[in-house]
């Protein structure tokens, strides 16, 4: 028999948790449930989760510090689910280790698809976080060569600048993931590179306009407004 | 617990990068006041001087000075201007008009009053300029003020029957579970979920609200580019409307429009989600384009569009959740008024119109500051 997926809830409103425990269960996951943030954290120590869903506000503590007390330790997948919805909430959580981002309030396939997403993301990815020195990234009509670095549609060279294919590249590594315009500046310009996004965007609307068939209906990067890019994931 | 201490660092650093601006704006506004100020009085010699020319005597020197002084009170803000103003004033046609030229002489008879004359214009007018500001900003306030309590009385209206069925439809379950078919659990059920949805609808709207705060300045307004709004908002309505069709297009070059991106997909949504809703339509073209200094975008459906008797008034909150008799109807009018109060947060203007071969089109417009993003392109690429 399969050995199920363990999954850690930690939500101090009953209704709530008790409402995920239950899809989750009936989807074949483990499930347990933490009420507290210190509950929480000897959960994680002596249960070591698969994945950690993690409510920002708690009564004793604040949820980001549980984010980053796992982070100094371990790679478990967090999704963090919070009632609050703006986008520098997002980019703080994602920022800090965070693998996804839930706003309640939200549906119960929804919250299955981002489960499944991360799960299947430290499954592949996390061994060789570095496929982007080498091989090809593959998503539909979408191929980043990162050997000649090239990214092709439907098998044509797009031909795309030099920062461009960097940007491209990086998403790619990262499929799957919303990365914040923070962390893509610091990745393609250095620490030090002033945090303006408005070069980024710029980038982004020629690349979109060289890789997609019409800007506004992107098939392959996506924005989350506010907050970052992401990559389709790999076929 | 070491980690514990960067959870507010992103919030500090966000206000710190937005005190420059406020900084600017102020010191430019000084700026600017006084340069009017010194503008008017030199336009004011300047024309004395010339009229000196044609005569001598100059007898209209004060005049020309008394009518910059109040220009000065007028067009600035603040006394210090316009009493500036009138003490230079003095000063200058006492120097330069009047016999002795080139020479102060305070001693003639009628100074004092002319002095007195300018100082009392320009303190009246910057008082009355002072009272007529506030006076604007006052019903400005009391308009948001009006807005905000329709909008809540509707609102607050409006809860209470979703909740209603909410309620009613978990206790007959609760309760009956013994009686209950499968299908009428179901339809209860689906009541509940219907219900809720709607409520989150409706506090989307009024998170919008809160989140443009008190003064229309508060509105942090980043340059977005308008194709990624429509991708964005099309992905989130697409989930919940998968059925409909959507058409979207942007245009070629890419177009950055500064506004509260939140914000301006709120509006994006309610539009479409009345499309579907109200105006039952099965595909609805989402649009935005350039039109000289504005960003346009368009939402048209092919709906039923909307009842030439609630054209006029579409926009404001009250008629609809007073006159409404259909439940289905009653989401409308506020949606469309948070809608409307955001467009005009950002400067912009909202329309509403049947097209000729059938459905509602609903338009509105955010400026667009000039910003040069092709240097940005050229010094990124060089």
């Amino acid at each position: 028999m399969k050995i199920k997926d363990k999954i850690l809830i930690i939500e101090d409103e009953a209704s709530i948790s008790s409402f995920i425990a239950t899809v989750l269960a009936a989807n074949n996951y483990d499930t347990m449930i933490a009420h507290t943030g210190s509950e929480a954290i000897t959960m994680i120590t002596s249960h070591c989760p698969d994945l950690i869903l993690l409510d920002l506000g708690l009564p004793d503590m604040d949820g980001s510090s549980i984010l980053k007390f796992v982070r100094e330790w371990s790679t478990c997948p967090i999704i963090v689910v919070s009632a609050r919805n703006h986008e520098r909430d997002k980019v703080e959580a994602l920022d800090a280790g965070a693998d996804d981002y839930i706003v309640k309030p939200f549906g119960t396939s929804e919250l299955l698809a981002r489960i499944r997403t991360a799960i299947r993301h430290t499954r592949t990815h996390l061994p060789n976080g570095d496929i982007a020195q080498s091989g090809q990234f593959k998503a539909m009509g979408l191929t980043i060569d990162y050997d000649k670095h090239q990214v092709l549609v439907d098998g044509e060279n797009v031909h795309l600048t030099q920062n461009e294919y960097k940007l491209v590249s990086l998403l790619g590594k990262y499929a799957g993931r919303v990365l914040t315009y923070d962390f893509i500046i610091r990745q393609l310009w250095g620490p030090k590179a002033k945090s303006d996004n408005q070069i980024l965007r710029v980038n982004m609307a020629n690349i979109r306009r060289k890789i997609e068939k019409n800007p506004a209906e992107p098939k392959y990067i996506f924005t989350e407004i506010g907050v970052g890019y992401r990559m389709v994931d790999p076929d | 617990m070491s980690y514990h201490i960067s959870a507010c660092r992103q919030g500090e650093e966000g206000s710190v990068t937005q005190l420059p601006f406020k900084f600017r704006t102020s010191y430019q506004r000084i700026l600017r006041d006084w340069l009017i100020t010194a503008g008017l009085l030199a336009l004011g010699t300047a024309l004395s001087w010339l009229l000196m020319l044609v005569d001598p005597s100059g007898g209209f020197v004060s005049m020309i000075f008394v009518l910059m002084v109040t220009l000065t009170a007028r067009l600035t803000n603040g006394f210090i201007y316009g009493v500036t103003a009138s003490f230079v004033s003095v000063i200058c046609v006492n120097y330069i008009f009047t016999y002795p030229y080139w020479e102060f002489n305070f001693t003639i008879a009628g100074y004092p009053l002319t002095f007195l004359t300018m100082l009392s214009v320009s303190v009246i007018v910057s008082t009355l300029t002072t009272q007529i500001k506030r006076q604007e900003q006052l019903r400005a306030e009391t308009e948001r003020e009006t807005m905000r309590a329709n909008l809540l009385r509707a609102v607050s209206h409006d809860l209470r029957t979703p909740l209603t069925s909410i309620m009613g439809s978990a206790s007959a379950i609760l309760e009956n579970d013994a009686v209950l078919t499968p299908q009428q659990r179901m339809s209860l059920l689906r009541n509940v979920r219907s219900e809720a949805q709607w409520l989150i609808r409706m506090v989307e709207n009024l998170l919008s609200i809160t989140r443009m705060g008190d003064t229309e300045a508060r509105i942090s307004k980043e340059l977005e580019a308008a194709e990624e709004v429509l991708a964005s908002v099309a992905a989130k309505f697409q989930q919940r409307f998968p059925d409909i069709r959507l058409v979207l297009s942007a245009p070629e070059d890419p177009l950055f429009v500064p506004m509260d991106a939140i914000l301006v997909e709120q509006v994006l949504m309610n539009l479409m989600e009345n499309a579907a809703y109200h105006g039952h339509s099965t595909c609805i073209h989402l649009t935005a384009e350039r039109q000289g200094e504005d960003a346009v975008f368009t939402v048209r459906d092919n709906g039923s569009g909307i009842a030439p008797e609630l054209l006029p008034n579409i926009f404001s909150p009250t008629i609809h959740s007073q006159s409404h008799t259909s439940d289905k109807r009653r989401n409308m009018g506020i949606g469309l008024s948070v809608c409307r109060s955001i467009v005009k947060a950002h400067g912009g203007i909202m329309s509403a119109a049947n097209a000729a071969d059938g459905g509602a089109i609903f338009c509105f417009t955010l400026p667009l500051e000039t910003l040069n993003t092709e240097d940005t392109i050229n010094e990124d690429q060089g």
